[in-house]
Order: structure tokens, then sequence, then C-alpha cells
């Protein structure tokens, strides 16, 4: 660089416009094999099994005439382990096309996917 | 100079590390094939597993070569509120490569443009129970998912010898009956995956131990003879609840509808022959869909041993309901089951 | 006094080593965190099978029943959650088994702390730079339990699980 001969810009120049056909190039392709690899971590980061196993613990806890030690445990524990902010509770019983039952309101944070439900149960 | 020779020399090095840190995600390009084939046997992993399938009510399962079309995605669980639990009947037809040829596998189950390839298999804990593939042997850098499973097959009313006290009674008509009442059957308090549901799972009933139940009055006889078997229906609902046969073509012998052994052959339902030992009944949910009936009816399947003089005792209702005595309901069994795709 | 005409010579001679060095850092990186990415895959395989053994272990096999995992967490026995978790997990169709080992952690409430006790210990297999992956569960225990004593209580059964 140092002692530069003024000769062949022209050739500088097409090395330039070369260099930047490839990068843009790169640029896109850089982008597309980003989705192949995000299939694997969707599913990871996705909590479908953490949020079935909350649902039928809400139920479990239902079912355990609503004990409030387990309510407790539930949304400590979620909070401290898995990073999961956590609430629910139950309403009275209702009438629902002849069965008695209550609503169960869930609600469920991780900071990625939020989560919210009233199911009767 | 120096100026000029910064600017440019900054330029250049952030466009040169730019560039370098591209370098591995265009080696990932290429590599993404095999990524493709794992996410691909895991849709189909969870639509197998975890879902009951298209159309749920009547289910996929029951339609015939004629209606195979109907069947819009193949899915083995129970129900959607059970992800795991799968149902036999459902398995049963799964693997049944005289019924789904490799098409509807990929339109049915795998879904996609790519015709892929697939190797389908399941096998139970206990290794003999369950043990079905299908799909072509598999080649090294297959997609791959594993699932473990819990099979929820029907329960078999098995009426033997020790029943022969409740249901001995000296009467004018020998009517045995079977009675479902589906308002008791189909009560949401009993979980899917442990659920008696005619409409889904075949209904099996077998009288064993015949001989327990005849007339020991002399000249005893050595066996009695099975007039007919008719299904009657009540709908409670109704203003004036009664029995009422089912219009049903009794005298026709369909495999797909239901199945009669007597002493271990096959029968229509007006077999008029004499039973030595044994009467086995299975009801397939195709016919009890014919039925049409809801979750309020009551259905009867009434054995008529009519005869005079009376040669067997048999008489009484034999409730087929969630009682572990009258209708013993297998456990779940363990399995693991395995999608390859490629 | 040192003749100082050579100085962009040293100058592009520094630069040009540190492009080099840069180059090399960056695409022995940027590549280990690629074929970290990768290991995405089986860890997605592991954790589903993870999860639905530990819900198949937890669903009874017959109505009103406790299930198995209720029972081993409530009667503290870990041998057998060991040897059951495992003979789900390592099952294939075609008869062989896998090479898949575990540990669990059992995660409770005590008062207003939350304590973890280990239930089953990992084995030899496990030297710490396993790419493990990490599945829970929900177990409701009945009153009269290792984890807090007196009433029904809700713990966290942690499965650790990987690929020796």
């Amino acid at each position: 660089m140092a002692c530069m001969n003024e000769d062949g810009q022209w050739i500088v120049l097409m090395g330039l416009l070369v260099a930047l056909g490839l990068f843009f190039l790169a640029l896109i392709i850089n982008q597309s094999a980003l989705v192949g690899q995000t299939t694997a971590e969707g599913v990871l980061e996705f909590p479908k099994n953490d949020i079935r196993d909350l649902r039928e613990a809400v139920f479990n806890y239902v079912d355990a005439s609503q004990n409030t030690e387990v309510q407790k445990d539930i949304i400590a524990i979620s909070l401290e382990r898995k990073n999961a902010v956590v609430s629910f509770s139950a309403g009275e019983q209702q009438d629902v096309s002849g069965r008695l039952l209550r609503p169960v309101t869930i609600h469920y944070n991780n900071g990625v996917t939020e989560y919210d439900e009233t199911v009767y149960y | 100079m120096s100026l000029d020779f910064l600017v440019g020399f900054t330029i250049f090095m952030l466009a040169l590390i730019m560039v370098v840190s591209m370098v591995p995600g265009l080696l990932a390009g290429l590599e993404s094939s095999g990524i493709d084939y794992d996410a691909v046997a895991y849709r189909t992993g969870v639509i197998l597993v975890e879902d009951p399938g298209w159309p749920v009510y009547p289910p996929w399962e029951m339609n015939d070569l004629a209606h195979k079309d109907e069947i819009q995605r193949i899915g083995l669980a129970v129900s959607k509120e059970t992800p795991n639990i799968l149902l036999s009947t459902k398995v049963e037809r799964f693997f049944d490569n005289s019924f789904f040829d490799p098409e509807d596998y990929r339109s049915k189950v795998i879904f996609g443009d790519i015709p892929y390839s697939y190797n389908f298999s399941l096998l139970s804990e206990d290794g003999t129970s369950y043990n079905n593939r299908t799909g072509s042997p598999i080649p090294p850098g297959h997609g791959y998912i594993r699932r473990v499973v819990k099979i929820k097959e029907p329960g078999v009313a098995e009426i033997d010898g020790s029943f022969a006290s409740q249901y001995t009674a000296p009467s004018s008509n020998q009517e045995f009956i079977v009675r479902l009442d589906f308002g008791q059957l189909l009560n949401p308090s009993v979980g899917a995956a442990y659920r008696i549901d005619p409409r889904t799972e075949p209904v099996n009933v077998t009288i064993t131990g015949f001989d327990e139940y005849l007339n020991e009055t002399a000249p005893a006889p050595t066996n009695a003879t099975l007039r007919t078997v008719t299904f009657w229906k009540k709908d409670p609902t109704r203003p004036i609840p009664q029995f009422t046969k089912i219009p049903f073509s009794y005298s026709t012998t369909d495999s797909s509808l239901y199945t009669l052994t007597i002493d271990g052959n096959p029968y229509d339902l007006t077999p008029d022959a004499e039973v030595f030992d044994d009467i086995s009944l299975v009801l397939k949910p195709a016919a009890t869909s014919l039925f049409t009936l809801d979750q309020n009816s009551i259905l009867d399947i009434r054995f008529n041993l009519g005869d005079p003089p009376p040669r067997p005792n048999i008489f009484g209702i034999h409730d087929y309901d969630y009682n572990m005595t009258t209708v013993p309901r297998p456990d779940l069994k363990a399995g693991v089951l395995e999608v390859a795709i490629w | 006094m040192v003749n100082d005409s050579g100085q962009l010579y040293t100058m592009e001679g520094v630069a040009a080593g540190i492009i080099m060095l840069l180059t090399v850092y960056i695409v022995i990186s940027t590549t280990s965190i690629y074929t970290a990415g990768d290991t995405h895959i089986p860890d997605m395989q592991l954790e589903q099978l993870g999860s639905d053994v530990l819900a198949m272990m937890d669903t009874p096999d017959t109505n009103g029943d406790t299930s198995e995992l209720v029972g081993f967490i409530n009667g503290n026995e870990s041998e057998h959650f060991n040897s059951t978790f495992l003979t789900y997990c390592n099952a294939t169709t075609d008869g062989t088994l896998d090479d898949l080992h575990m540990s669990a952690s059992v995660t409770y409430r005590d008062g207003n702390d939350i304590r973890e006790r280990q239930f089953v210990a990992p084995d030899d297999s496990w030297t710490g730079r396993e790419s493990a992956v990490r599945v829970t569960r929900w177990v409701q225990l009945p009153s009269a339990n290792p984890y807090g004593g007196v009433g029904v209580r809700a713990v966290l059964v942690e499965v650790l699980l990987w690929r020796a």
C-alpha cells in the first residue's frame, strides 16, 4: 500500500464491484440459512410441555380442594426453578350444561411465551 | 495521506469483519437439509401422538375403503386432552397396509410438498401385543423422533360361570341382556383415557362356561339354542321412554359391523345354533354409529335362548359399566413410537 | 536517532497481523457457535422424550389409581424411579436399547425457602461436559410425604438427561 502505483485503477474498481456483489450474495444466503437452524430452537423455546404440565398440576390443585400450600408451592417453585411467573385460581362452582364446574383461570409467562386460559373444570 | 488511509482502512476492516462473520452462515446453508428432516419427523410425531385425527365424530378410523377420502388427518391419540395415550383401534387401522397406501401417509400424516419417505414403528413394552412397522428400510441421515406412549385397549365383559348365581333364574323367557347406559359410560367425570366409549371402541361380550347356566333338572341338557341376538334402545329424555328394537340387518354377516362366534364358529345374529361352551359377540363402533345413539341413550344387547322346555336358566341384566368385575378393563400398555423421515 | 521513514510499512505489517489474527479468531468462534446451534436437534429430541417419559410415568394405568411417579417420589424409591425412567427412555422399536443416562432431583418449598434434594445421583458416565437437557414435572404429593411433612404439597421433579 505504501509507495502505491497509480496505474490499474480499473482493475481495482472491478475488484470492488465483484467484492460488493459477493457481499450482498453472502448477506442473502446468510439470512436464509437462519430459518433451518431455528426450527429445533423454536420447538425448544415454546414451553408446550411446561404449560400442559402446569395445567394438570392446577387441575390436581383444584381436586385437592384448592389447598393454598399447593398453590404457594407451584407459584414459588415456578419462579425459582423455571423462571416463569405463574398465577391461577378457581372460582365458585357453576352449572355448565348440567355439570357443576369451576372456572379455573391460569396465567403463565416465562418472558418469551405468555399463556392465559380460563377453563371449566 | 494518513486521514484518507485511515478512513479507507476502517471501512475495509469493517467490511472484512462482516464478510468473515458470514462465512460459517454460508456453510450452514449447505447443511440445512438434515435439519429439515428432523423438523418434519417432529411434526409428524406430534400429529400422530397428540392428535385424535380428523374427523373426530364419527372417528376417522371408522371410514371404510370407499370413504377413505373423508379422512383429513390421521392421529392416534384417544382425544386432544390426552396426549401420548393412543387408542388401539386407531393404531390397528393406522398400521393396516391394505387400507392405507404410501400416498395416504404422505398426505394425511406427514404433510408437506416434498414426497418424503417414512418409517413408522410401534413396539409395546411387553414386546408382543404391539409390534407394528410400516414404510421403507431406514437409510443413514434420516430425521428422527421417538415418543413414549401408552395404549388404551377396550374392555371385555367376560361373563363366566362365576356369575351363574346372579343370572340363573327359572323364567318363561330365557333372555340375557347386556345393558350399556351411555349416560353413565360417557359421563365426563371419567377421563378420556379410561372411558368406555362404544362410539370409538368395540363392545366385547363373551359368555363362557355356559354349562353353569344350564337347567340342572333331569333330564340335564348339555347344550342350549341361541335363537337371536337383538339390539334395543331407550332414550330416557323422551316423554314415555321405552325400549324399541333397533332396525338392523340381523341376518347379514358383516365383520366390519359385528362378529358373533358360538363355540368358535362364526354366525350371523339369528343363529338358531346349539351352544355348548361359549358365545362371543364383538360389536364394532361402525355398528354403534348406525344405531343413532346419543349420550343419554341406553343400548340393550339381548341374547334370546328361549326354549320349551327351558334348557338354560340364564336370565338377567348384565350392566356394561365401570365396575371392574362386570367389565374388566386392561391397564394402559406402555410402548414406544418412532418416526423416521427422509 | 531512529529513522522514521518506515512507519507506514510497520503499520501495514501490524495491521496485516491483526487482520489475520482477527479472521482466525472470528472464524473459529463463529464456527463453534454454529455447531452449538446444531445440537438443538438432539436437545429437542431428548427434551421431548424426557417430557413424554415423565408424563407417562405420571399417568396411572387404571382409572383412579395413583401414578407410578407419585408413588416413587412419595415413597423415596429412587432405585425404582431410575430403572423405570431409563426403561421407558431407552426402549426403541427394533428392540435394541439406547444409551441415555439420567440424574434427578426434587425441588420443594420449605417455608419461604426453595430447597432442592438429590433424588437420583448421576452415574459414572457423567463428567459435567455432556450437553444434558432438563425436563420437569409437577407432582402433587398426598399428606404425610417426605417433603414438608404434613398436608398435600406440590413438588417439582427435575430430571437431567444425557446421551453417553
